[in-house]
């Protein structure tokens, strides 16, 4: 479990994790478009060919968009 | 008392990486103000010898799992199909393949090339004709038409692609317009980069903070309204703000950094930001761990620490892991971004960090906040 900190967020006054969970019932209903968009983009999609490698779009989408660091 | 964990990702180099940059010919024919490569004006083309180097471990890694090859440049296409063709031969088939390129040289014959050789292709263009003003050829002029034109072949081939678009002056009102001109263009997959200040790109990249934030609130609304593409700032967020939620914000992060070896024209490996390759400094030299020519690619990874500009990284990265609130959904500034905006890698919060992940996150809560569905309005 990870351990508890004091960071702040340097673009607001409450804590970052508390603000997400303040919000928990729009992002709910957000996430909850964006897992029935990616099934539709999924189902449109041939798995073989199309620009996303693969569609665990968390997971696997193209490599050269590494989120933690990429080249431009 | 606060929920922020202490996250425990990001600790180190993984010695096995998930794909390899190769730089197939410095050469690029367009000459875009932003640009943060060296040498795009000369050409230097990778020998053979070098893709045969790098395919040997590559091979034994695609074995394993999905393993990807990014053809980035100057501009991949430059090299031209006979020689991209001979860089490819020592791959193996289950190597994947991928080409970053601004399109202009994209025709039907490059179509048929990148469908027999399975290529997946991302083309640079950064939205309508009057945003592409920074794109240019070498003579000075719009390579807007060109660009339009290679796209125009690649949807006459079926193939599917991936846009990147540079976003110069982030502000509310043009994310919608943004998105709806890719939706127009037919991509499958939509990334944004704020513009950075790197390389040869000295261009300030500093924003007021709302403008910025407003931008990634708008994108999402746009997304919102017809999610048709994959926008990879939009998912990247919602899958950490779901992590959040669901009390496993500390699983998001990779457990080591992706060493991300980018193979320059003449085999030299520059680890973990592509950006650096082609650079020296008095006190870094050339950023290169090795050269795939003399030293196994494996052989250099597993030394990666050892490069002293790395090392100084790495306490950088642990850094913005005691004091930053974003690091569990960033993961540290990117080596370059600390380099060539504050002349080290051990300094944290870079503006790239800010446009492009703080303000990106507090945009997605900006939208939660003020969204009201459809259905709600009645």
């Amino acid at each position: 479990m990870p351990e508890p900190t004091s960071q702040r967020s340097p673009e607001g006054d409450e804590d970052l994790a508390d603000r997400v969970h303040g919000a928990r019932a729009a992002l709910t209903a957000l996430l909850a478009e964006a897992g029935i968009a990616r099934q539709r983009r999924s189902e449109a999609a041939d798995e073989g060919s199309g620009a996303v490698c693969a569609w665990n779009h968390f997971e696997n989408i193209p490599t050269f968009y590494n989120w933690n660091n990429r080249p431009r | 008392m606060s929920r922020s964990p202490t996250y425990s990702g990001m600790r180190g180099i993984a010695e096995i990486p998930t794909y390899v940059v190769m730089q197939p010919t410095t050469l690029c024919n367009l000459d875009c103000s932003y640009c943060y490569l060296p040498l795009r004006a000369r050409e230097r083309a990778m020998p053979v010898a070098v893709a045969t180097a790098v395919a040997e471990p590559v091979n034994r890694w695609a074995a394993r799992g999905r393993f990807s090859v990014v053809w980035h440049g100057g501009e991949p296409l430059a090299a031209g199909r006979e020689r991209l063709a001979a860089l490819l031969a020592p791959f193996d088939d289950r190597v994947e393949h991928h080409v970053q390129t601004n399109a202009t040289l994209i025709d039907d014959a490059w179509c048929e090339f990148f469908a027999a050789h399975r290529i997946r292709v991302s083309v640079s263009v950064d939205g309508p004709a009057a945003h592409n003003a920074d794109r240019v050829t070498r003579g000075g002029r719009a390579a807007y038409g060109r660009i339009r034109r290679g796209v125009a072949a690649l949807r006459r081939h079926g193939i599917g692609f991936s846009a990147l678009c540079v976003v110069t002056r982030p502000r509310p009102g043009l994310a919608g317009e943004l998105y709806d001109y890719f939706l127009e263009l037919g991509c499958d997959v939509l990334a944004l980069n704020i513009e950075e200040r790197e390389g040869v790109n000295t261009r300030p990249n500093q924003h007021p903070g709302a403008d910025v934030t407003a931008f990634w609130a708008e994108l999402v609304a746009a997304w919102r309204r017809a999610p048709r593409l994959h926008v990879r700032e939009i998912e990247w967020s919602l899958r950490y703000a779901a992590a959040v939620l669901d009390g496993t914000e500390d699983e998001v992060l990779p457990r080591r950094l992706d060493p991300i070896p980018t193979v320059a024209y003449d085999g030299s490996v520059v680890l973990l930001s592509p950006e650096l390759a082609g650079f020296q400094d008095p006190r870094y030299g050339d950023f290169s761990s090795g050269n795939v020519l003399t030293t196994p690619l494996e052989r250099i990874l597993a030394a990666a620490a050892a490069t002293p500009w790395i090392a100084e990284f790495l306490s950088g990265v642990e850094a913005c892991r005691a004091s930053c609130a974003y690091f569990g959904f960033c993961g540290g500034a990117h080596a370059a971004n600390r380099y060539f905006e504050h002349g080290r890698f051990d300094a944290t919060t870079t503006d790239h960090c800010r446009n492009s992940k703080i303000r990106l996150l507090e945009g997605v809560l900006q939208h939660a906040r003020t969204y009201e569905p459809a259905v709600a309005r009645g």
